[in-house]
């Protein structure tokens, strides 16, 4: 973990140095640095999650059809994954790589933080750049709030204003959670008789729970956590609104468009999953880029075609030469 | 694959949950134990986590508890009492500072809980367990004078309380001081604080006014050591400082990594350790501190002060070690079979070394190292030898 964790330590002090001694700044813009350097693995993570969800009245129908053979319901799920190029395990993967990153970036403010003496003897093995010892130890108070330790609710007085400032916090961390979850969550499927299918059901709870436990964290632990989740949770919800997917009015019942038919784009064994998708006409085209977006091969001979991780629809059946890609074969 | 990566989404809020509950807050230990001498004949004083113990210098084990017709106390199932205060019934507080005594019958003990308690010596037992509030933690020693007792705030400067009554005389926290984290040094009326701020501050110690100050580009977390009519102090900025009483540098030395503990003086050598493993020895040549001779002795951080005596330097580390070494080279210092007295701990070192001086009964004197892990709080060496005496374990 002190490979991640290290450079992230660094780099947070480095911020908090060239920002004029304002820790939350520097919090702000590392989170948002980080957030950017894990977008690929957030929004492939994203694209998987929707085609996942799109697929799941086919599933459905697997499971009323072969509900008494499971080996035959497990061999049919995985001829509709093939059968549409998904990649069960392509949402999962890129969870799992941003799980240390994830923690470490949130591990590098409390670190960075440190207000007691093995913490910050701790820290001092941290920094990978001699000069930053220098501004040791961060300060960590902000508007009157020391940002190391947990909201002080008993101080909270009307007389004064700043006092409020941590309910605040809470609030928005509860809220910028269930949004972010609201956002990147794909609007669920219903079964054929209207209720939700287990999947919806437990995303529901999920929206419910996640945004609360979010809360907690933001009482029991330290203010500068907090400033973190809001930074990330709002920079999720930016970064999800700029690739066109964030349906707002859906989700805040805008012209009671909560109440409408979830719309989602038919099911079809060719999907649009990138923005641009690349089209094969020629085989000896093998300097085109590698894409984890829908790859249409016209022609059997293109064995220098790049993985991928996308849809793949071939019209040669007889194509046995063809590379495999990750979902697709 | 849905219900997976919401699994896998639990998992990590889970993950998440029980990292921050072992980072934030309240850590397990926030600092390490003080280890000093008190009464006559010395006993060890003993501050570490939620226990402050009084320990039998000649065998490690905890002093008992005597009555005042002599006898052992017991409890009330009939066993022995040892002299150990606990917490204040109802809560649950962490003793990192040295208490200090007011008379023979009474302790004043700080906690990292914002609070000074009064301890009833002879029963080791809180008197008042309401305690005295403080503005911040404890986590540096107080220093006690005739009039006033002065206790270091982790982040809300420096108190002085009146001795009689322990109410607040005055309060120091010019110039964002907010970060006290050693024992202020008295000399001659004026009292010199180091803070984390970065500044050496000299205060009128009747007034707390500030006489001056000087930044010394880094944290400063020991205490400065006064000698040869010059204060010395280390900071985390690189740097040994040499300072004039009127707050001017001297002179100064640059080190490989942070200074914690404060250098040692004899005559005019100065001896600092660094977060590097390293250990210097400095000439004080009036303007300038020249080297004598570095070594890396750890090969982890060396927080603590070197421990001096006569020819023997003795440093601990992080790296779960502590070293004998020449004063007069730094070359690791060789037993009886040429092999560099070397002592393995279980935990890592930090505390500064505790010397028990000879006795009539043992003319070797004993050095108490003091260890984070509970099965070796406090190991006694002989200092001439390295023998492993007695160990205390929680």
């Amino acid at each position: 973990m002190d490979f991640i964790l290290n450079p992230f330590v660094t780099l947070l002090t480095f911020l908090y140095s060239v920002f004029n001694h304002d820790m939350v700044l520097a919090i702000i813009v590392f989170t948002v640095l980080v957030r950017l350097l894990t977008f690929p693995l957030t929004a492939q993570q994203q694209r998987s999650s929707a085609a996942m969800q799109k697929l799941q009245p086919e599933l459905k129908k697997l499971q009323d059809k072969y509900k008494n053979d499971r080996e035959k319901l497990a061999q049919e799920q995985m001829r509709l994954y093939r059968e549409y190029g998904i990649n069960p395990l392509g949402g999962c993967l890129p969870m799992v790589i941003q799980f240390p990153i994830f923690i470490a970036l949130y591990e590098a403010i409390i670190v960075s933080l440190a207000t007691t003496p093995l913490q910050l003897l701790n820290l001092s093995n941290r920094l990978l750049i001699p000069g930053l010892s220098s501004v040791i130890p961060l300060e960590n108070i902000w508007l009157g709030m020391n940002l190391a330790v947990a909201p002080n609710l008993g101080s909270i007085s009307l007389s004064n204003p700043l006092t409020i400032i941590p309910i605040v916090l809470i609030i928005l961390v509860v809220f910028t959670t269930w949004l972010q979850f609201k956002v990147t969550t794909p609007p669920a499927v219903p079964n054929d008789d209207g209720k939700p299918n287990q999947a919806a059901a437990m995303s529901q709870s999920m929206g419910t729970i996640m945004p609360l436990m979010y809360g907690f964290f933001a009482l029991s632990f330290s203010i500068g956590l907090s400033l973190y989740f809001i930074a990330s949770n709002t920079i999720g919800i930016i970064q999800y609104a700029l690739m066109g997917k964030a349906d707002f009015r859906r989700i805040f019942n805008i012209g009671g468009a909560a109440s409408k038919p979830v719309d989602l784009p038919p099911l079809s064994k060719v999907e649009s999953r990138a923005s641009k998708p690349v089209k094969r006409t020629n085989s000896s085209d093998k300097t085109a880029p590698k894409t984890d977006a829908v790859v249409k091969r016209t022609n059997s001979g293109d064995k220098t075609a790049p993985k991928t991780d996308a849809v793949v629809k071939r019209t040669n059946s007889g194509d046995k030469t063809a590379p495999k890609t990750d979902n697709a074969n | 694959m849905v219900l997976l990566k919401r699994l896998l989404t639990y998992g990590a809020i889970v993950v998440v949950g029980l990292m921050a509950g072992a980072c934030v807050g309240l850590p397990t230990e926030s600092s390490w134990g003080d280890v000093s001498l008190i009464g006559s004949p010395a006993k060890i004083l003993f501050s570490f986590s939620d226990r402050i113990v009084q320990i039998d210098p000649a065998d490690g084990k905890p002093v008992k508890l005597l009555d005042s017709d002599g006898k052992v106390r017991v409890d009330d199932s009939g066993n022995p009492r040892t002299w150990v205060l606990l917490s204040p019934t109802g809560s649950t507080v962490h003793y990192y500072t040295r208490p200090v005594q007011t008379d023979d019958q009474t302790l004043i003990a700080g906690v990292y809980e914002d609070k000074l308690y009064q301890v009833d010596a002879a029963a080791a037992r809180i008197d008042k367990t309401d305690g005295i509030a403080l503005p911040g933690h404890v986590i540096g020693n107080p220093l006690l004078t005739d009039n006033l007792l002065y206790v270091p705030i982790s982040e809300g400067g420096l108190v002085a309380l009146n001795r009689s009554d322990f109410s607040q005389a005055w309060r120091f926290i010019g110039d964002n001081a907010k970060g006290i984290w050693s024992q202020p040094l008295l000399v001659d009326g004026t009292l010199y604080v180091s803070a984390m701020n970065h500044f050496l501050f000299a205060l009128d110690a009747a007034t707390g006014t500030e006489k001056w100050k000087v930044d010394l580009g880094g944290a400063l977390a020991s205490t400065p050591v006064y000698a040869n009519g010059a204060l010395y102090i280390g900071s985390f900025g690189h740097e040994v400082y040499k300072v004039a009483l009127n707050g001017t540098i001297a002179a100064q030395y640059s080190t490989s990594d942070w200074v914690w503990g404060a250098p040692t003086v004899v005559d005019n050598m100065v001896y600092a350790t660094d977060l590097g493993g390293n250990v210097y020895a400095l000439k004080d040549s009036g303007s300038s501190l020249d080297l004598v001779w570095t070594r890396k002795v750890a090969t982890a951080a060396i927080r603590m002060s070197p421990f001096v005596d006569g020819d023997t330097m003795v440093v601990g580390s992080r790296d779960h070690n502590v070293y004998w070494i020449s004063r007069t080279t730094g070359d690791a210092i060789n037993d009886s079979g040429g092999k560099p007295i070397t002592r393995a701990m279980n935990g890592e070192v930090l505390s500064n070394i505790l010397l028990i001086p000879s006795t009539d009964a043992n003319a070797d004197p004993t050095i108490i190292v003091s260890t984070i892990d509970k099965s070796e709080l406090l190991v006694a060496f002989s200092l001439s030898t390295g023998e492993r005496r007695w160990v205390y374990s929680s």
